[in-house]
């Protein structure tokens, strides 16, 4: 399933029907790293952590390898999975830049304006 | 009966709560921001007004993909920071405006609006952020809130126009308020911004420019814009400015524009202000 393909706006996808059934465990997952309990569990043993929620091997490569533009296109969906951010420091900046498929200042510059 | 003095539009960047968090108020990257909303901040300390309510949506903080409200009400006593991931921040919980949140949702269901009602729920930056750029970092919020929460994540979210027939409502439930209280409607959210995809760090400056006056000048056409026309112009997760029409949907047709700041970019987003005052009542 190539979801991009299927974008009605090039490039952006659209957090609807599809894409959130495909993404529930993933995002189910993320969403558990609001409690510090189960942020020390992701700490601990990652993989666990993971298959606590049933995430398939490619979802848990995804997340694993920390493949912002794979999880996404798995269904996951930003506000949930940025939590993984709070235990894996990393900047939304450079998620963006990630997904863009650009250098980070590259990013920073073209897309965001800065100087 | 009640009053409304004011509508307010303003974005709700999570990071701009970090920055306050880590000191950085005053750093390059962030004193022209900040600065652009002392105007807003002089508004209410001189209007102090009473209630505020603030229209946000959750990120995925206070409710899960297991159930999604299209519009949800707080009606609880208290309101606490949630966890996002980084732990609860240290702001203090707001107080609700309980009588208030019930009329109104008598009045949204009476109007054939059917929101979720929340007698519990934590909250996220979505309230945070615009709560600390208008009355900053007191050990007590001087104002008590009612939370209006709204789907802008998972499709279907709801029409821009059924945003703009809510602030209606809103209106005449504060209109028919048997209290002396002065409230102020916080449309948040945008301005331009996409964290997803392969235009991930999309900005529109032009299209936030013209939402700005807009918003004031020609609500309607707004209101009248698709859910596509406002992730194309504002990027995934710009669609957030329907929530804007809230409260603008409860302000006159014809409004008074007290202040308007623009700064781009705050993190990856088009941030804005708008302070807004209805003709009749407006000061000065």
């Amino acid at each position: 399933m190539m979801a991009q393909e299927e974008d009605r706006i090039p490039d952006t996808p659209f957090f609807d029907r599809k894409r959130s059934l495909r993404g529930y465990r993933i995002n189910k997952m993320a969403m558990g790293l609001g409690d510090p309990a189960n942020r020390d569990a992701f700490r601990q043993n990652e993989e666990a952590y993971l298959d606590r929620f049933g995430l398939t091997s490619e979802e848990k490569s995804a997340v694993m390898s920390r493949n912002w533009r794979e999880m996404v296109r798995l269904g996951g969906n930003l506000f949930f999975i940025l939590k993984i951010s709070a235990i894996d420091p990393v900047q939304l900046t450079e998620i963006g830049a990630h997904q863009a498929g650009m250098d980070h200042d590259a990013f920073l510059r073209e897309r965001l304006g800065k100087k | 009966m009640a009053k409304l003095i004011g509508g307010l539009g303003t974005s709700h960047v999570p990071s701009i709560g970090l920055a306050l968090d880590k000191g950085l108020r005053d750093t390059p990257d962030w004193k022209p921001f900040f600065d652009g909303y002392i105007p807003g901040q002089d508004w209410v300390k001189e209007r102090r007004p009473d209630v505020a309510v603030v229209i946000f949506n959750d990120h995925g903080n206070s409710f899960f993909l297991d159930r999604v409200p299209t519009f949800a009400v707080g009606c609880a006593e208290e309101y606490r920071p949630i966890d996002e991931g980084w732990g609860p921040r240290a702001i203090p919980p707001f107080k609700g405006a309980v009588e208030f949140s019930w009329h109104f949702i008598d009045k949204l269901v009476e109007n054939r609006f059917d929101p979720m009602i929340c007698q519990e729920i934590e909250v996220d930056h979505g309230i945070q952020v615009p709560m600390e750029l208008f009355w900053g970092r007191p050990t007590k919020w001087p104002v008590k809130v009612v939370p209006i929460f709204v789907n802008v994540i998972q499709y279907p979210v709801p029409l821009p126009s059924r945003c703009y027939e809510m602030g209606h409502v809103l209106r005449q439930a504060i209109e028919s308020f048997d209290s002396d209280e002065c409230f102020v409607i916080l449309g948040t959210g945008g301005l331009s911004h996409q964290l997803q995809g392969a235009r991930a760090g999309f900005v529109n400056p032009e299209a936030d420019q013209a939402f700005l006056n807009d918003i004031a000048t020609n609500p309607t056409k707004l209101a009248a814009m698709s859910r596509e026309e406002y992730v194309e112009m504002f990027g995934s997760e710009g669609a957030e400015l329907m929530m804007w029409l809230v409260m603008r949907g409860a302000m006159d047709p014809k409004g008074v524009v007290r202040h308007k700041h623009y700064f781009v970019p705050a993190s990856m987003t088009g941030a804005g202000m708008i302070v807004m005052e209805n003709q009749a009542s407006a000061t000065g």
